[in-house]
């Protein structure tokens, strides 16, 4: 009996000391708690896959108490794994964010931090706005960016070498001609991953950005209205540039980034000269080549001008990569992307994806000529359209996707395009 | 036929004889019940207990689902939040007349009755050939059963690699001389119905045969031993003897063939991927449903395809139960008839 009366007192005791001390003092007590945390991201394999170790470890370290459990996540399994998690309430706390219409959705539905005043003074010196103004809705920011990536042709330049090509194509015209001479080389000009639809529909939004002018643009994203001639005059134009079979054998069932036989890995062994891409292309090129290290004869190119068009010429489209914060992660969370932003990790990432980061610090380090003329092209140009598909959001830009395979294959034509845009308005 | 069926099933009676004698007639000659001791809150009991569990998972687990689906069906719902959006029946009109549904159900067609058609024959002559005794018989029917065993995501991987158009099988026909032959079997909308029934047929057929074999296992050797004092010739015992007594297994396999080809998912989703299905014209009502509900973020319609697809299988299996099963499932489904 005694025994156990001192075992409650000290019980008792134990238990108010652990209560005042949980109340007492101005001491951060979040910060002293164990936190965990889950990150959802991209890089199955390879360097990226390491570099999201190394950066969550390297940050646990100067952070005893988090600790962040990292999974990775097929790409083209993300957006759909994602949706569902946020919608069952069992969201990741970070995870990998696209932006656009996807980004919207989940800022409705309120599944997202607002981070417009947890980004650090030290982060906005060396992020610019423009890479914060792609993660932004409704005048708040929802992401944090690490990285730009435009998009454009990536090529081999052995294989143009090869096929008497000298100069990268500046217009649609020069890259005709150029097709059909690496044609009679016996390569497949044109890498096209079309499993995966929007390859094949980037070229169509490619098209619409050199025949639409960005107002057109920007009004068709909010109203979601093809009915501006632009629009079928786009889909026309790239009809009648796959006539010439400019893309590999079996482009239907090529997928783009998964083994030697996916378009990336048609670049990457030499089998194909060149393929429509965002800037994350290096970087899964280099995953594919036989050595698993960069091409070395890669180069880039911009998407050709179109005369004719209203599009502003030297306008780019490409998407900003970033990471949110669910509505429900430990504030932690906005640390830990804070983190992400600095310079050495900004590097770290570069090196590690072989992509251009966010950060203007880290940026100077690009050395790849390939990288840096992505960037210049970026920097240079009047107009930058986020991907098309993520601006429509997933319904449309989904229906879009495979239209444009559709039109490609032959099972359809350009009114048949712009009609499938339209019909999808009714399912969703 | 029918006489051999009825030497062997004694008490069994014809269709016609079954439609005449339905409804009221079959159950007044049912015998009554004998009371059981203890029937009443013990015997309750007892069967709530041994019933319960399995109850409960049906109805969470496959009655509770179809009713979600069915009240999802009614909103255009993009997945975030609950459903406000009600649009009554909206979403059936845009299903039934979207012309991509509609091939959909014509590949499920297709594949329905082709899988009859190949699989049924191939599966019962090569049973016929492994119920006879010969050299390396196991070996063969592990060959055969292997491709049934293997998952699909592995079969479906393994194909899409060795069918590409630089794949395995066109580096073949290349190195034989055969260059011709070679084609682009996964991404031609001409070829590529085929291709997915050929690797089905060389994936299912094994569970064909193996049901077949042992179907054959049950026709007792005495019936061939006095066909062959009659004279009868192999072909004819196979034809008068072997296939009426395969009847029942005939018909169970045909069920479950033709509901796994009205479901078919897997193979198609693993080989074409999410988006090009429909272009290479190997789309089925159920990759419909994902690339319209999950991939385009529109579950108010996707659970709709799936109710429609649920009121498909439904109605076939139904009508199959009614008109070709009820021979084999009376007594199990039905009360039993009096012998």
């Amino acid at each position: 009996m005694k025994g156990m009366k001192l075992l409650t007192g000290a019980a008792v005791l134990v238990l108010g000391s652990l209560a005042l001390s949980a109340c007492s003092g101005p001491s951060d007590s979040s910060s002293d708690s164990k936190v965990s945390m889950t990150l959802w991201h991209n890089a199955t394999t390879g360097p990226g896959a390491a570099f999201w170790k190394t950066t969550v470890a390297d940050f646990e370290k100067a952070n005893p108490n988090v600790t962040i459990k990292v999974q990775a996540i097929q790409n083209e399994d993300l957006d759909g794994k994602l949706q569902t998690a946020l919608n069952s309430g069992d969201a990741p706390d970070i995870f990998l964010q696209r932006g656009g219409g996807k980004m919207a959705a989940m800022v409705q539905a309120g599944q997202l931090m607002d981070l417009t005043d947890k980004v650090s003074s030290d982060t906005k010196k060396v992020v610019s706005d423009a890479s914060f103004k792609a993660e932004t809705y409704q005048d708040k920011v929802w992401a944090m960016p690490v990285s730009v990536l435009p998009g454009g042709l990536f090529y081999s330049q052995d294989l143009f070498k090869a096929a008497g090509i000298t100069e990268a194509p500046a217009t649609i015209d020069d890259l005709s001609a150029d097709v059909q001479k690496l044609k009679a080389t016996g390569v497949a000009p044109i890498a096209l991953g079309a499993k995966d639809a929007w390859p094949a529909a980037h070229w169509f939004y490619w098209f619409a950005l050199r025949e639409c002018s960005p107002a057109t643009m920007e009004k068709t994203a909010d109203s979601k209205d093809f009915s501006d001639g632009c629009w079928l005059k786009a889909a026309q134009d790239l009809q009648d540039f796959a006539a010439q079979n400019p893309f590999n054998d079996g482009f239907l069932t090529t997928s783009a980034q998964q083994g030697a036989g996916s378009s990336a890995g048609l670049v990457a062994n030499h089998k194909a000269a060149m393929e429509l891409m965002g800037a994350w292309d290096p970087g899964v090129i280099a995953s594919l080549t036989p050595d698993q290290k960069p091409l070395p004869d890669l180069g880039f190119y911009p998407f050709p001008e179109l005369s004719g068009g209203k599009g502003e010429p030297g306008a780019i489209m490409g998407g900003v990569d970033g990471y949110s914060c669910s509505v429900k992660a430990p504030k932690q969370c906005a640390d830990f992307l804070n983190y992400i932003a600095t310079t050495p990790v900004q590097e770290a990432y570069y090196k590690a994806f072989n992509a251009p980061p966010v950060n203007t610090e880290a940026q100077k380090q690009v050395t790849e000529p390939y990288l840096q003329d992505v960037l210049a092209a970026y920097n240079k140009a009047p107009y930058v359209s986020q991907w098309l598909d993520t601006v429509l959001g997933q319904n449309i830009g989904n229906a879009l996707n495979v239209a444009v395979v559709d039109m490609l294959a032959g099972k359809s034509d350009p009114k048949g395009l712009i009609q499938a845009a339209n019909d999808a308005a009714k399912k969703g | 036929m029918s006489t051999t069926r009825e030497t062997t099933r004694p008490g069994s009676v014809s269709t016609s004889d079954l439609a005449q004698h339905d409804g009221s007639g079959a159950k007044a000659s049912l015998p009554s019940r004998p009371r059981r001791r203890g029937a009443g809150w013990s015997g309750r009991a007892e069967i709530a207990l041994l019933a319960g569990p399995a109850v409960i998972v049906f109805l969470a687990f496959v009655i509770l689902p179809v009713a979600m689906a069915a009240y999802y069906g009614f909103y255009r719902w993009a997945g975030y939040g609950p459903p406000t959006d009600f649009v009554g029946l909206q979403n059936y009109v845009v299903i039934l007349t979207d012309p991509a549904f509609l091939q959909a159900i014509g590949h499920n067609a297709f594949i329905v009755v082709m899988s009859l058609v190949i699989q049924g024959p191939i599966a019962i002559l090569l049973a016929l050939l492994l119920n006879r005794r010969m050299r390396g018989q196991s070996i063969i029917r592990i060959l055969i059963f292997v491709p049934y065993v293997i998952s699909e995501v592995v079969v479906g991987t393994g194909w899409s690699l060795m069918l590409s158009t630089n794949g395995a099988l066109n580096g073949m026909l290349h190195n034989l001389g055969l260059g011709s032959l070679a084609h682009d079997w996964l991404s031609d909308p001409n070829i590529a119905i085929w291709t997915l029934m050929g690797i089905l047929t060389w994936k299912y057929v094994g569970f064909a045969v193996i049901l077949f074999l042992a179907g054959l296992q049950g026709i007792p050797e005495e019936l061939y031993e006095a066909a062959a004092l009659d004279g009868a010739s192999y072909w004819q015992m196979q034809r008068r003897i072997t296939l009426p007594l395969l009847g029942p297994t005939l018909r169970i396999w045909a069920f479950l063939s033709i509901i796994g080809a009205l479901q078919l998912f897997d193979l198609v989703y693993i080989i074409w991927g999410q988006y090009v299905a429909s272009t290479a014209g190997t789309s089925t009502m159920a990759t419909y449903m994902v690339a319209n509900g999950r991939n385009a973020g529109n579950y108010g319609y996707g659970n709709a395809v799936a109710v429609v697809i649920f009121l498909i299988s439904l109605v076939v299996a139904l009508i199959y139960q009614r008109f070709v099963l009820r021979r084999d499932t009376a007594g199990a489904l039905t009360e039993r008839k009096t012998r």
